[in-house]
């Protein structure tokens, strides 16, 4: 059952990477780097779940705060850039 | 129970994926990325919360999720109101722009 989340992660990661490099305008690259780290936060959570080792769960805690705030830096940048 | 939560948050993860691939306005892959991945996330932690055996993984993987649940709405709002705002990306708005009138009215109150 873990296997499968592994392949379906692996499968939203590639969709993705495919909006991060493709993605015209600066909004869709931010929404395929925001995906990639959602499915970077799973892949550890599952991990940990197969494992029993809690060891990067606080990675968890961080790459989400990081996440948040970058968006909202891009955000602002893009408010006064435009494209 | 919690490999089953999950299995059913990556597969939301696929879907929002599915969704940033395939539609072709930049809001509606931003909707399609919110709304998905913010629950299938959540329940990907939950599962996690559920499974794991030490007091400290529980309590990273719920603060984990309690700041994503928090902070995801609010940064796509932030998100889609500067891609509105800005030139030159595209946006399929066609039936009701609520946001247009708004952002008038105070353009007019502040200037």
């Amino acid at each position: 059952m873990i296997t499968a989340g592994y392949v379906m992660l692996a499968l939203a990661g590639m969709g993705f990477g495919y909006r991060l490099l493709a993605g015209p305008s600066l909004t869709d690259r931010v929404v395929g780097l925001d995906g990639l780290l959602i499915v970077g936060v799973s892949v550890v959570v599952l991990r940990a779940m197969q494992t029993g080792e809690g060891a990067f769960l606080p990675a968890a805690v961080v790459v989400t705060l990081v996440g948040f705030v970058s968006t909202a830096v891009v955000a602002r940048f893009i408010e006064g850039r435009g494209r | 129970m919690g490999q089953a939560l999950a299995l059913a948050g990556s597969m939301l993860t696929l879907l929002a994926a599915l969704g940033v691939v395939r539609f072709t306005d930049a809001l509606s892959r931003m909707h399609a990325l919110t709304k998905a991945s913010t629950v299938g996330l959540a329940l990907v932690l939950l599962g996690g919360a559920l499974t794991v055996d030490h007091p400290n993984d529980k309590t990273s993987l719920l603060l984990a999720g309690a700041l994503q649940v928090l902070t995801m709405p609010v940064g796509a709002n932030l998100m889609s109101r500067a891609t509105y705002r800005a030139r030159g990306i595209p946006s399929t708005v066609d039936t009701i722009d609520e946001l247009a009138e708004h952002l008038g009215a105070t353009h007019d109150e502040a200037g």
